[in-house]
C-alpha cells in the first residue's frame, strides 16, 4: 500500500509540472499584455513590460519562474499592485471551500435522504416526484439555479440577501445553486444501490433475526450503499473546493472561481499559475485521498491495486 | 464494518472543519455608523497609491477622500480645495500653488508641498506604473526623468516652502489647471507612501487622506469602508459619518443588490435599468464625457482614399445604430464627446461649431463610385475588430448590415476578448476596429491630441503636417478664445474633410440612487459621482 501511495504521489508530482509548464507557455502566447489598457499609452506599457521582465525570452522567463516556485515563491500579481499571488489565494481560497464544504455536505445528506425516501416509498406519486426532482435537478445548470433561486428568493420575495457571504443566511443560495445537481446525483446513486441491497441475502438473515427495518436500512444497507457515492464525492469534492465562476460571480462571492476568471482576462500571468497551480493541487490531492480511502475501505479495490503491483 | 463508520465519520469531520475553517475566515460584514451610505461600483481593481497602476477602486476613493489642489464645479467656476491660490506667470509656463495652512492629514500632521512632489517622484518611477504619468510630461524634465535620461533632481517642481508649490512647464499649457484632478498631481504623505508595491495604500493605519473621508477598513474584493475626517479643514460642509463602497463584478448583480436594498447607490448600470425604472425618482441618468468610434487604418487599402472614408462615414445611420444598441447612447458626429462643456462659454463643445458632415447616403455611393466602386463592385472585404462585449456586438452588427445595404460592401466581424483588441489596436494590426475614450480631464485636447503623428494612441497611422501645425499653434495660443477657435478648426478638419476616424455615439450613464439620498453632485470633468457633500434624510 504503501509503495502504491508513493507511486501515486510521484505520477501527483509530474502531473502537477507539466500542468505548469504547459500553463506557462500558453499564458505567454496569449494576445495582449497584462499592463496595456484603454487610456495607458504604448510607451508606458513598453516600460512597464521591461520593469517586470516580460520583454525577455519566453524560455528565460519560464526559468526564473521555476527558480523562484522551487524556492516555494509564487511572486507578486501584475495586475493588484504590491500583493503577492499567496495572499490572493490566502483570501479567496477559504471563502470558496466554506461554500464546496457546505454544498458537498447538503448533497451528500439531502440526496441520501431523498435516495432512501425513494426507494422504501410505497407510494406512487411520491417515487414518480422523486425520479422527476431527480431528472430535472440532474438536468439544470448551476448558473441556471443560481438564478431561478435569486430572483424567487432574493430579488421578489426577498428572504434571503443575494450579494456576499457576510451571515449565514447570505450562504442559503448560493448553496442551494451548488447542490442541486450533486444531490440529483447522489440521490440516483443511492436508490438504484439502496433497492439492490435491499434485496440481498443478508437482509433476509437480518428481518429473519428480527431487526426492524429502519435499523437494517441504516445500519446495514446504507453503509454498502454509501461506497459508490463515496468515489463520486472525491471529484465532485475538487470542483467544488476550486470554484464555480458562474455562481460565484452570480452572488458577488470573492472566491477562486471568479479569481480565476478576471486572471486570466487581466492577463495577470503570475496569478494564473499561482491558482493553476493551486487547484491543480487541490485535484490532485483530493483524488488520491478519496481513492486510498476507498482501497482502505474496500478490500475488492485494495487487492486490485496490489494485484497491479505483482504484475509490473 | 467499523472501519466504514470512521472513514464516513472522517469525511463529515474534513467537510465540517473546511466548513468552519471558511466561516472564521470569512470578513465581518462591513460597519455602518451614524449617517451612513453603501455604494456599488464594480470590480476592485488597481492600487490606492495616487503614484500606481490606479484603476477603478482608486478613483472611486479619491472623489471622497483625497483633496486636489483645485477643481472646477459645474459652472466652470474653481473650487480651491488643497490650495487657497494660486498665480501663474504671462508665459502660464510657471504655475505657484499656495497651500491651505490649516488643511492636515487625517492623523493630524500637516499637509505640506513636499506631499504633492511624493507622488510626482513616484509616479515618475516606471517600478510604481502609473498610467497617468504622461499628464506630468509637461512638466520640466519630466519625460527625460522617466525614460531615465536625467536625474530626478532636473525635475521643474519647486517647494520654496511647505506651502509652495512651484512647477516649471516646458512651455504654455492652457489646460494645466484641469490636469490637477488626476491622480499623479494628487498628494501622497511623505511619511508612508514610499512605493507603489509596499502596500501602504490599503493599510488603514498607513494611508492618510488630506479630504473629508479617511479609509477606515479595507477588504480586499469585497468593500472597503471611509469614515468621516473630524481633522478636515471644511468638516462643517461634510455630513456623511460613514461611506460603504461594495465591489461587484457583474452589473446584474449590483442591479439586484439594489433591489433587495443591500445597497443605496448602484452606478454604472446596463441601459435595461433605465426601462425598468423609467419614470422613478430612484434612476439617475448622468452624461458620460466619452465617445464610441472607429479607428480606420490609412495604410490598408482602400482606406488610404478619403473618398472611401467619407463614404463609410456618410453611409451609417447613427439613429437607428442607437435606437437598437440601447437608451444610453446618442448619435455622435465628431471625435470629442457629445457631453463635453467648453468651461468659457458653459456650451457643448461640439455645438459651438457646425456638425463636421451630414450623413447622405446617396453622396456616400456616388463617393464610393468615385473611389472606383461602384455599387460596391471590387470593394474588398474588409475586416471590422472590436472586443466581445454586448454593446459593441449589437453595433458591429448594425453597421455591417447598413454597409452592405447603403452601400453594397461586406465586412467581416471579428469579436475579440478585450486584452487581445488593445493588443492588436496598439500593434496597429486592423483594417477597422472599435475606440472608446472617455475624457481624462476637460478640456478637447484630451480628445483632439490622439491624432497627432507621434501619438501613442494614434494607431490608424495618422500623418498629417496640416492637423499638427493646427494643434501646435493651439498649444501656443494663450488667448482662451483664439484657441478653442483653434481646435474647433482642427477638429472640423480631420473628422469633417479627412475622415480620419467613424463616430459612433455618445453615451450616458445610468445609476440607481436611494430616494433617502441628498446632495449627489456630479464631476463635471469625467461624469462621475462625487458624494463628499451627501447627506441622507431618515
Amino acid at each position: 500500500m504503501a509503495v502504491y501511495t508513493m507511486k501515486r504521489i510521484t505520477v501527483g508530482m509530474i502531473s502537477l509540472f507539466v500542468l505548469v509548464t504547459v500553463t506557462f507557455f500558453l499564458t505567454r502566447m496569449m494576445p495582449g499584455s497584462p499592463f496595456e489598457d484603454g487610456n495607458v499609452s504604448a510607451s508606458v506599457t513598453e516600460a512597464m513590460e521591461e520593469e517586470y521582465g516580460l520583454r525577455d525570452s519566453p524560455v528565460k522567463q519560464y526559468r526564473t519562474y521555476m527558480t523562484n516556485l522551487l524556492k516555494g515563491r509564487l511572486g507578486v500579481s501584475y495586475k493588484q499592485q504590491g500583493v503577492t499571488v499567496e495572499s490572493i489565494i490566502g483570501n479567496a481560497a477559504p471563502v470558496t471551500a466554506s461554500l464546496g464544504a457546505a454544498a458537498v455536505i447538503t448533497a451528500a445528506v439531502a440526496g441520501t435522504g431523498l435516495g432512501v425516501w425513494r426507494a422504501v416509498s410505497k407510494k406512487k406519486t411520491v417515487r414518480i416526484l422523486l425520479s422527476g426532482g431527480t431528472l430535472l435537478g440532474a438536468g439544470i445548470p448551476n448558473f441556471v439555479a443560481a438564478l431561478l433561486l435569486l430572483l424567487v428568493f432574493g430579488v421578489t420575495l426577498k428572504w434571503f440577501p443575494v450579494t456576499g457571504l457576510f451571515t449565514p443566511a447570505h450562504y442559503v443560495l448560493p448553496v442551494l445553486s451548488l447542490s442541486f445537481y450533486p444531490t440529483a446525483v447522489v440521490a440516483e446513486m443511492i436508490y438504484n444501490t439502496f433497492a439492490e441491497e435491499m434485496k440481498k441475502e443478508y437482509v433476509v438473515l437480518a428481518r429473519a433475526k428480527g431487526m426492524g427495518f429502519w435499523q437494517i436500512a441504516v445500519f446495514h444497507v446504507l453503509k454498502n450503499a454509501w461506497i459508490p457515492v463515496l468515489n463520486y464525492l472525491g471529484p465532485l469534492s475538487a470542483f467544488l473546493l476550486t470554484g464555480s465562476f458562474a455562481v460565484e460571480s452570480i452572488f458577488n462571492i470573492p472566491g477562486l472561481g471568479r479569481e480565476f476568471v478576471s486572471s486570466v482576462m487581466n492577463r495577470d500571468y503570475t496569478l494564473i499559475m499561482g491558482l493553476t497551480i493551486f487547484m491543480g493541487s487541490v485535484v490532485i490531492g483530493v483524488n488520491l485521498f478519496t481513492d486510498l480511502l476507498c482501497a482502505w475501505l474496500d478490500p475488492r479495490v485494495r487487492n486490485s491495486y496490489l494485484e497491479k503491483r505483482w504484475g509490473d | 464494518m467499523r472501519k466504514r463508520f470512521v472513514a464516513f465519520i472522517l469525511v463529515i469531520c474534513i467537510f465540517c472543519s473546511v466548513f468552519a475553517g471558511g466561516c472564521i475566515k470569512r470578513q465581518k460584514a462591513p460597519a455602518a455608523e451614524g449617517k451612513s451610505i453603501t455604494i456599488a461600483i464594480g470590480s476592485d481593481t488597481g492600487s490606492m497609491d495616487p503614484a500606481g497602476s490606479i484603476a477603478l477602486t482608486f478613483l472611486s476613493y479619491s472623489v471622497s477622500a483625497l483633496d486636489e489642489l483645485l477643481t472646477f464645479d459645474e459652472n466652470g467656476n474653481i473650487e480651491y480645495r488643497a490650495a487657497q491660490s494660486y498665480e501663474v506667470n504671462e508665459e502660464k509656463t510657471i504655475w505657484t500653488f499656495h497651500l491651505r495652512e490649516e488643511a492636515c492629514w487625517s492623523d493630524g500632521s500637516a499637509v505640506t508641498a513636499a506631499d504633492f512632489k511624493n507622488t510626482i517622484k513616484r509616479a515618475l518611477d516606471p517600478k510604481n506604473g502609473s498610467g497617468y504619468v504622461s499628464y506630468l510630461f509637461p512638466i520640466q524634465n519630466a519625460e527625460e526623468i522617466y525614460n531615465g535620461e536625467l536625474s530626478y533632481e532636473s525635475l521643474g517642481v519647486e517647494t520654496p516652502d511647505e506651502q509652495t508649490l512651484v512647477f516649471y512647464l516646458e512651455e504654455p499649457c492652457a489646460y494645466f489647471l484641469d490636469l490637477l484632478r488626476l491622480p499623479v498631481y494628487m498628494p501622497s504623505c511623505e511619511k508612508y507612501a514610499d512605493s507603489a508595491l509596499s502596500g501602504w495604500d490599503k493599510n488603514p493605519e498607513t494611508s492618510l487622506t488630506n479630504g473629508p473621508f479617511f479609509l477606515a477598513e479595507y477588504e480586499p474584493k469585497q468593500y472597503f469602508v471611509l469614515k468621516k475626517n473630524e481633522k478636515y479643514w471644511n468638516t462643517d460642509e461634510i455630513h456623511l459619518d460613514t461611506i460603504i463602497y461594495r465591489f461587484f463584478d457583474d452589473q446584474q448583480s449590483m442591479a439586484n443588490a439594489y433591489e433587495t436594498k443591500e445597497v443605496d447607490v448602484a452606478v454604472s448600470l446596463q441601459s435595461a435599468v433605465m426601462e425598468l425604472y423609467e419614470g422613478k425618482p430612484d434612476l439617475l441618468v448622468t452624461e458620460l464625457i466619452a465617445t464610441r468610434y472607429i479607428y480606420l487604418n490609412l495604410e490598408a487599402e482602400p482606406l488610404d482614399d478619403v473618398r472611401v472614408r467619407e463614404a463609410l462615414n456618410l453611409a451609417i445611420d447613427r439613429a437607428e445604430l442607437c435606437k437598437i444598441v440601447g437608451k444610453d447612447v446618442s448619435p455622435a458626429y465628431n471625435l470629442v464627446a457629445n457631453y463635453m462643456v467648453n468651461k468659457n462659454t458653459g456650451a457643448y463643445f461640439v455645438e459651438e461649431d457646425k456638425q463636421p458632415f451630414q450623413e447622405n447616403k446617396e453622396r456616400a455611393r456616388e463617393l464610393l463610385a468615385e473611389a472606383g466602386y461602384p455599387d460596391g463592385e471590387g470593394f474588398p472585404v474588409l475586416t471590422y475588430k472590436y472586443p466581445a462585449l454586448e454593446m459593441d456586438s449589437d453595433t458591429a452588427q448594425v453597421i455591417q448590415e447598413q454597409l452592405k445595404q447603403n452601400l453594397n460592401i461586406d465586412i467581416e466581424l471579428k469579436a475579440q476578448e478585450l486584452q487581445t483588441n488593445y493588443a492588436d489596436r496598439h500593434a496597429k494590426d486592423f483594417e477597422l476596429c472599435r475606440m472608446n475614450w472617455t475624457a481624462d480631464f476637460a478640456d478637447p485636447y484630451t480628445y483632439l491630441s490622439m491624432l497627432l503623428s507621434n501619438n501613442s494612441y494614434n494607431c490608424s497611422h495618422i500623418q498629417d503636417e496640416k492637423y499638427d501645425a493646427l494643434i501646435r499653434r493651439s498649444e501656443m495660443e494663450l488667448d482662451v478664445n483664439k484657441r478653442f477657435q483653434l481646435l474647433h478648426e482642427a477638429e472640423q478638419y480631420a473628422v469633417g474633410e479627412q475622415f480620419y476616424i467613424i463616430p459612433l455615439y455618445g453615451m450616458k450613464s445610468c445609476n440607481l440612487v436611494s430616494r433617502r439620498i441628498t446632495g449627489i453632485r456630479q464631476i463635471p470633468a469625467s461624469g462621475a459621482l462625487e458624494y463628499r457633500y451627501a447627506d441622507v434624510t431618515e
